[in-house]
């Protein structure tokens, strides 16, 4: 059995940093263009996220998202670009189809946003081990049954997912085609889905009695193994993120009072 | 002193009309090895269960009876305090897995942190609990990454880490191959070693005989028989109840060879001592 | 007769995991047990029987024809395999239309599909549970709930994954019969074992696999006469054959009906 896993045990830059720090950059690289507005924060957020996989050794790891996101944004950009309503300026054309410049602006929004959301997700999701995400949450009072269930996932969906193959090979044993026209695939659906949750409510029944004979319910505080230490750049950067903050939020005060014009 | 007593012990589960378990009655003694046997349905699983109290806290339901722990009613008293006492490992190596650790030294950490155990401590016991059932060479691994002998004896490092007097194996082989059953065994045999209270269900009835101090047997929730190996493997009911004795037993029987006890050997070595005996002519009973 | 050629069958998973190295044998009317450590390829060779895992290299013919050219989903017709743990086949809400399913899955009509349905609990002991929800039987009774499913497809080869696991003495029994049946019909029996006293006294050839090759391939009373070579695969002797080998015999026995028989003969040519 392979187990799945999106964090990778090393020593890096971002590794060294506690999850609370990581978890304030995604607060921070969310919020602080928004409150800035423009085009260019979201830039140097997004730049700023993939010098920091790329030093940690982890950008490769975002590839797969990065496909499949990038897939679903491309389609976006060509819609609006395309075929948004409403008066427009011609850009070019090809052929019938005539691109819009307000759509291609308005999709180029988009795309900023959720590719700046992806990237910081991953400087927090890849370089954060999911015990050390469950010991923060723990530390600062949330059950540890909840920590439990949330740091779980991570290898129990690929768990089940491995499952699946099993389940789809015993039906198609059986006669079952699997592959084909989008009926055959439908009618193919409950024989599969099925036997997944019926077996997750099994597993799941078998291991709750396995944790519970582990003290999972138990009252007592808990202790940890490794106490997760942060490295030296951690307070430096949770500080630096702060005044980051301060400062656009401080900035677009002062521009909407008219004390500093801002040319768009 | 008696380590657990059972008293009369009935036991139904919710919504359904049959009792699982009916008017069992036993003590079981510290440093023993019992093995229960019987046929699917008898009970076996509930009554593991019931030691340590998952049955009734856990599944609820009709309870009657009483079963202490070192003298405490396991009604009365909560899972996560007598699991510290009676340990409990199962059938199916993949689910006893927590999932939310990455290496199985982590792994096997997980009740001690909810015990609030100091990690130095926990150190301490992790590393002589691997040691015990020879899984150090696995310490950096995967979870999910081992073979299911290896996961079973991880399972078993995770219970005994909290250093119970009793475990409890419910079918702990039963979804292993050859190989990984004899790693279990292994390691079951060393725990003996230490002086634990061993109480296993099993269907491999040579491995029961050979391990057992006393052997339990249930049929229908009722519990039929409780004796040595020997005695309870002599009986005439056994196919009645749905078990057959080990291979040697039931050799021993058709040519009716028994020992100076009066009953059929069950194990390998007792058997080929009597067959020698009485192949040479000289055998006495 | 039925007959399943393996001709220099190799697989691997990836470049540098040969798992399967060039098996070479004909598996026919002779119900077959396949023993050996897990890992040692087992599995693997039974998803290649099935068309479910595609061979790197070598053939299987089956009744003269490859099966490389045929999906799975056809070849269900002919060849049956009951998966190791029920949970993962059974969906339906009553024991009938889950044995049904099959059946009508490859193209029986909806009466065959019952009369075959209705055969094939009988065999499995489950007459009169026609109506009820699987999962509300025992894990025993839900695992010949999954053996009557392909017994119902009337498949001319029966492969089975661990059908002995969980079961009491009770249930044993009842696989012996259901084999032992499948046999008298002329199908091709085959089955993954880890049970060494139920592979003695049920079939009649013994494959022993080891990292990915053939170690053994006769008859339960040679191969399991051969302690070195199932050391090698770690694999026990059976209980009897254990004893055998402790009174220093040179024949070997594979039940306590023969050894027993073999014993008094002896004792009785001493006095």
């Amino acid at each position: 059995m392979k187990s799945i896993s999106l964090y990778e045990e090393k020593h890096s830059f971002l590794n060294g940093l506690s999850p609370e720090t990581k978890l304030l950059y995604v607060i921070v690289a969310i919020a602080v263009p928004v409150i800035l507005g423009g085009r260019i924060p979201f830039f140097a957020f997004i730049a700023m996220s993939i010098t920091l996989l790329a030093g940690s050794g982890v950008l490769r790891n975002t590839k797969t998202i990065v496909a499949v996101s990038g897939f679903i944004l491309i389609t976006v950009v060509i819609i609006q670009t395309f075929f948004r309503g409403g008066t427009f300026t011609e850009l070019f054309r090809i052929g019938p189809l005539v691109a819009r410049k307000e759509g291609f602006e308005y999709s180029l929004g988009i795309v900023l946003n959720v590719l700046n959301i992806i990237f910081c997700f991953c400087v927090f999701v890849l370089t954060t081990k999911p015990s050390d995400m469950m010991q923060e949450m723990v530390k600062h009072g949330i059950s540890p049954r909840l920590g439990y269930v949330f740091v779980s996932l991570f290898q129990i969906i690929p768990q089940m997912t491995e499952h699946t193959s099993t389940i789809t090979d015993a039906q198609r044993s059986r006669g079952m085609e699997t592959e084909g026209s989008l009926a055959t695939r439908i009618k193919a659906f409950l024989p599969l889905i099925s036997p997944v949750i019926m077996n997750s409510f099994t597993d799941t029944r078998e291991r709750s009695i396995a944790l519970e004979v582990r003290g999972f319910s138990s009252t007592s505080k808990k202790s940890f193994l490794e106490d997760f230490v942060p490295s030296s750049a951690d307070s430096g950067m949770r500080i630096a993120l702060i005044v980051l903050f301060c400062a656009s939020v401080a900035f677009t005060v002062l521009r909407v009072m008219g004390v500093i014009a801002w040319l768009r | 002193m008696a380590e657990i007593v059972i008293n009369n012990l009935r036991y139904r589960y919710p919504e359904t009309a049959r009792l699982a378990l009916d008017g069992i009655s036993c003590e079981i003694h510290q440093g023993e090895f019992i093995g229960i046997i019987g046929r699917n349905g008898a009970g076996k699983s509930t009554l593991s269960q019931a030691m340590l109290g998952l049955v009734p806290n856990f599944y609820h339901g009709a309870y009657g009876g009483s079963v202490t722990v070192d003298g405490i009613n396991v009604k009365e008293d909560t899972v996560d305090d007598l699991c510290q006492k009676v340990g409990l490992v199962f059938q199916n190596p993949f689910n006893q897995v927590t999932g939310s650790k990455l290496t199985v030294y982590d792994e096997i950490a997980y009740g001690l942190e909810n015990f609030g155990v100091a990690p130095d401590e926990m150190r301490r016991r992790i590393d002589s609990a691997m040691e015990l059932l020879d899984i150090s060479q696995l310490k950096d691994r995967a979870p999910y990454d081992l073979s299911g002998g290896q996961m079973q004896r991880m399972a078993l490092a995770g219970i005994i880490v909290m250093e119970p007097e009793v475990i409890v194996m419910d079918e702990p082989t039963s979804q292993l191959d050859p190989q990984g059953s004899e790693e279990v065994f292994r390691a079951v045999s060393a725990l003996k070693d230490e002086g634990k209270t061993i109480i296993m269900v099993e269907h491999k009835i040579e491995k029961i005989a050979a391990y057992s101090d006393r052997v339990m047997l249930l049929d229908d929730g009722k519990l039929v028989a409780m004796g040595t190996p020997k005695a309870v493997f002599s009986r005439d009911d056994l196919a009645e109840h749905g078990v057959v004795a080990p291979t040697y037993t039931q050799i021993c029987r058709k040519l009716g060879i028994r020992d100076r006890e009066g009953f059929y050997p069950v194990t390998l070595e007792e058997t080929r001592s009597l067959l020698e005996s009485d192949m040479k002519g000289g055998l006495a009973g | 007769m039925n007959t399943i050629e393996v001709h220099d069958l190799r697989f691997a998973y990836t470049a540098c995991t040969e798992v399967l190295k060039g098996f070479t044998f004909t598996l026919d009317e002779r119900s077959t047990a396949i023993i050996g450590q897990n890992g040692a390829g087992k599995t693997t060779f039974v998803k290649l029987l099935k068309g479910l895992l595609r061979p790197t290299s070598g053939q299987i013919v089956f009744n003269g024809h490859d099966i490389a050219d045929v999906s799975v989903p056809k070849l269900a017709k002919d060849i049956g395999l009951v998966f190791q743990n029920p949970n993962d086949q059974i969906f339906k809400n009553t024991v009938i239309d889950e044995v049904m399913f099959g059946p009508l899955q490859i193209g029986m009509s909806e009466d065959e599909a019952k009369e075959a349905s209705r055969k094939a609990l009988d065999i499995v002991g489950l007459r009169g549970q026609e109506g009820t929800n699987p999962y509300d039987l025992g894990l025993s009774n839900r695992k010949m709930v999954s053996i009557a499913a392909i017994l119902a497809m009337n498949t001319k080869v029966v492969i089975f994954d661990e059908p002995t696991i969980a079961q009491d003495h009770d249930g044993k029994e009842r696989l012996h019969e259901i084999i032992e049946s499948l046999c008298s019909e002329h199908k091709i029996v085959i089955s993954i074992l880890h049970d060494m006293d139920f592979v003695a006294q049920t079939f009649q050839r013994a494959i022993v696999l080891a990292h990915g090759q053939v170690l053994l391939d006769s008859d339960p009373r040679s191969v399991f006469s051969r302690r070195d070579v199932l050391q090698h695969a770690f694999l026990e002797q059976p209980t009897t054959t254990q004893l055998c080998c402790a009174l220093g015999y040179n024949d070997i026995f594979l039940s306590p009906d023969e050894f027993v028989e073999h014993y008094q003969t002896l004792k009785a040519s001493r006095l």
